[in-house]
């Protein structure tokens, strides 16, 4: 009865859509547009974790790079100290994120919207700070501190690119398929300030430790994936504060709280930051700046919920 | 012993710099709600003024200081007026990520503009110091922190002895009575922000002679203030100095004692501790959402 | 049956004691009426039998059994549901999801059982015909119906009405009672409270009387209504 939620046609075009970018390569993308759309996939699915916490929730998260670095970090250490195969130093990150994700949110998620953000914000920029010091407070010679970590070398380009696209096609798949759920709806009601929802029976802080975790570990995942793919990772890099803001203006820009607004977000600003980034980084981030305005004053909905607005219905794609 | 005394005493002047600084965050969010995230770009817009003023036209940092509260009136101004008012009444993500496209504009621009060089402002009298029984005050230190105990007391005094202060802190408390007794609500916001702004870049100005200056020091004087403002409770201006005053110990104290490094660290933590444990601030006189 | 009990619950705020001493039982099936003048402490009681609020002293039975401690979503589960009277609609839904939502979780229903339970609820308080409008653009008459809509699809037994009947025309008064005594029949249990006062001594079984916190009287509508005090509380002493 409830597969009448979910409709056909979607699943379809979702279907055909990863059908086509999985044999794309096979026709010859190679070297620097496999890599860009590879990198499209990353903040696809980087955009689309956050999304699917604080998108949904409303109740914002500023410190996603948080699980990023925590997931990279992981990944590298088990891989160079722990000699463990790549794929499982990837799954058991994600499981650490999870366990991290769960910690921290057992006493930020409480807070009140303001402060939730800006905790999680001052996470993020410790877990730097600590990674950054560790090991010159702690004396050992663990986490390579300001020098960073290299990993054993990667695969082909190809790899990533198919894994990447893995990571992109089972956060929107994951997406869509828990907006039509209980947990979905349940996590719509958050949105709201006072107790209508506990009212109607949602555990709150439950529902949103649930989505901390699910999200947090695919975000770490994804940063484990990064890692392998750079080979070299630093804290100022995955721990940078700019990813988080690129996650948020990607959602924010292609719609809050809908399956596609990441999608639509996310390619769209990867691929404007590749154009003008390696000639013109401070051009890029000027230009974020005056989007964000621009959005934030005109397009408060992103560009799919506006057209969801003008349409007058609430379920388009959800 | 000596060495905590001296760590106390510079602690005591970070702190009432840090106190002028934070005090236009903690206004803007009493006020309005709004969680300004360009905040500590005002600062350094301040400073900037300052430097180029000092250096093109030989001006005494300290005679800068009306030119810097008009310019950063001027740009307060114009950003609540054409942007953030209309912002009233959402949700408060929306200012967040607003007041970070400023950041994001401003501060590049600024980068773009200067370079991303360390620049400083120093006066003829910058190395004079005075020994207090041992212990080491920097005279333009000492200088500037008197004028931001000055700047806080005037606010102070505009808040709570003046009829607009009086309309500013009506409208604080319940936006919707101060409107149905004849207060201009968008006029008094745009006037508090526009009083934010050129109180933070005023103190700014104020610190170019203590700190180096760079465009991207925004970020982290827009964090230092979170910090002073939860510690003093959001909203409270009072509450600002003894913030200020106990994040200035404590960051000359780590300084000190421990490394440079992890002042930043304690720094979040503290903030952390703070928000999860009282988050109306020390004297929990702030607002709690 | 005795469902619900209140035993000495006590509720300060800093100093003020918004509800003080308050005992009172409440049978299967009954119609309870909470009166009192503004600000008697009325929706505060309510929110401490919600599990919004934990009480200071004494505690709250359901079914025999103490509620205490409980968070507001487990006792909305095990079958107390509140109304608010300040209409939080979920905004980003619309009425029908509204409605879906509290049957999921308040009601713990499978999805298939939930969406049928939704529609049924949409048809009994009449919102059927707007269902898929966004619940945040509804008019204020309709949003009445969706809190209580909400309340009837957790499932509970007990629903507390936070005036209900406020700011309706006489004929949606007369509406809204013969709903109530449809619950009624369908074996639902309440507690109104309402300022509405020929609508609430009218479907009433017993009214309770609550003013500073204390309660004053108890007893069916008309014994309520001659009570000496009840008047005095309402409008002075000069009347009673």
């Amino acid at each position: 009865m409830a597969r009448y939620l979910y409709s056909s046609r979607i699943q379809f075009i979702f279907l055909l859509s990863m059908g086509i970018l999985l044999l794309i390569p096979l026709f010859g993308l190679e070297g620097y547009r496999l890599r860009l759309l590879a990198l499209v996939f990353m903040w696809v699915a980087l955009a689309g974790c956050w999304n699917l916490m604080s998108g949904y929730t409303g109740y914002i998260d500023f410190g996603p790079v948080a699980y990023f670095g925590i997931g990279s970090y992981c990944t590298a250490l088990l891989m160079i100290r722990g000699n463990l195969p790549f794929l499982l130093s990837l799954f058991l990150s994600g499981g650490v994120c999870a366990g991290f994700a769960f910690i921290i949110g057992l006493v930020t998620l409480r807070l009140q919207g303001a402060y939730f953000a800006i905790a999680t914000f001052a996470v993020a920029e410790a877990l730097k700070q600590i990674i950054l010091e560790g090991d010159r407070l702690a004396g050992v010679e663990f986490f390579g501190g300001s020098h960073g970590l290299t990993l054993p070398p990667a695969p082909s380009e190809l790899f990533f690119y198919y894994l990447l696209l893995f990571f992109m096609g089972m956060v929107i798949a994951l997406t869509y398929l828990l907006s039509h759920t209980k947990f979905g709806y349940g996590l719509r009601t958050v949105r709201e300030a006072g107790s209508a929802a506990e009212l109607s029976g949602v555990p709150t802080l439950r529902v949103k430790t649930q989505a901390y975790m699910l999200s947090s570990s695919l975000i770490g995942c994804v940063g484990g994936v990064e890692a392998y793919w750079l080979t070299y990772i630093i804290p100022d890099d995955v721990f940078h504060i700019m990813r988080t803001i690129q996650m948020v203006i990607m959602t924010l820009l292609g719609g809050m709280g809908t399956v596609l607004g990441p999608v639509i977000g996310g390619s769209f600003l990867t691929l404007i930051a590749e154009y003008l980034g390696v000639k013109f980084v401070y051009d890029y981030l000027i230009l974020v700046g005056g989007v964000i305005i621009l959005v934030i004053i005109l397009l408060p909905r992103g560009v799919v919920g506006e057209i969801k607005r003008r349409r007058g219905r609430s379920r388009w794609f959800f | 012993m000596l060495l905590f005394f001296q760590s106390l005493v510079n602690g005591l002047l970070l702190g009432g710099i840090y106190a002028a600084c934070s005090a236009g965050f903690s206004l803007a969010f009493g006020v309005m709600g709004v969680v300004n995230l360009s905040h500590g770009d005002f600062v350094m817009l301040g400073a900037f003024i300052t430097y180029w003023l000092f250096v093109l036209l030989g001006m005494d940092p300290f005679l800068t200081l009306p030119f810097t509260l008009v310019i950063l009136y001027g740009l307060g101004y114009l950003l609540q007026r054409l942007a953030i008012n209309r912002l009233v009444g959402a949700p408060p993500i929306m200012s967040y990520l607003l007041t970070f496209g400023f950041h994001l504009v401003i501060a590049n621009m600024a980068l773009r503009a200067w370079t991303a060089d360390y620049r400083s402002v120093n006066p003829s009298y910058s190395g004079l110091t005075w020994n207090w029984s041992g212990i080491v005050l920097p005279v333009s230190r000492l200088a500037t922190f008197f004028v931001a105990m000055g700047v806080i007391l005037g606010l102070y005094y505009l808040l709570y002895r003046t009829e607009i202060g009086r309309a500013v802190r009506a409208t604080a408390q319940d936006r919707e009575m101060a409107r149905l007794t004849g207060v201009r609500i968008f006029k008094i916001y745009t006037f508090t922000f526009a009083l934010a702004a050129s109180i933070t870049g005023l103190a700014g100005s104020l610190i170019s002679n203590t700190f180096v200056i760079y465009p991207q020091m925004g970020l982290p004087f827009t964090i230092t203030a979170f910090c002073v403002v939860v510690l003093g409770g959001m909203g409270y201006i009072p509450g600002t100095l003894l913030g200020g005053m106990v994040l200035g110990i404590v960051e000359s104290m780590a300084t000190t004692y421990l490394t440079a490094g992890i002042s930043l660290t304690l720094t979040f933590f503290l903030l952390l501790l703070m928000l999860i444990l009282r988050p109306g601030g020390i004297l929990g006189k702030g607002a709690i959402e | 049956m005795v469902l619900l009990e209140c035993r000495g619950v006590t509720k300060l705020f800093g100093a003020l004691a918004a509800v003080q001493d308050f005992s009172f039982l409440l049978h299967s099936g009954e119609i309870l009426g909470l009166i009192g003048p503004n600000g008697s402490g009325k929706t505060t009681l309510f929110n401490v039998i919600a599990g919004l609020y934990t009480p200071d002293q004494g505690k709250v039975f359901f079914r025999g059994k103490s509620t205490l401690g409980l968070p507001a979503h487990a006792i909305c589960r095990l079958g107390i549901a509140k109304t608010s009277q300040i209409m939080q609609p979920f905004t980003d839904m619309t009425v029908w999801e509204n409605v879906l939502v509290a049957a999921l979780y308040g009601g713990n229903l499978p999805m298939a059982r939930a969406v049928e339970k939704a529609d049924e609820v949409l048809q009994f308080v009449g919102l059927g015909t707007l269902r898929d409008d966004p619940a945040s653009k509804i008019a204020v008459p309709f949003r009445r119906r969706l809190e209580l809509g909400r309340a009837l699809a957790t499932g509970a037994e007990v629903l507390l009405l936070d005036e209900v009947l406020a700011g309706l025309s006489s004929v949606e008064i007369e509406e809204a009672l013969q709903l109530l005594r449809e619950m009624r029949r369908q074996g639902k249990t309440l507690i109104l409270v309402e300022h509405v006062m020929r609508a609430v001594m009218g479907v009433s079984d017993r009214i309770s009387v609550i003013h500073h916190g204390e309660k004053i009287a108890e007893g069916n509508p008309r014994e309520v209504a001659g009570n000496p005090l009840v008047i005095e509380a309402y409008l002075g002493k000069r009347y009673a």
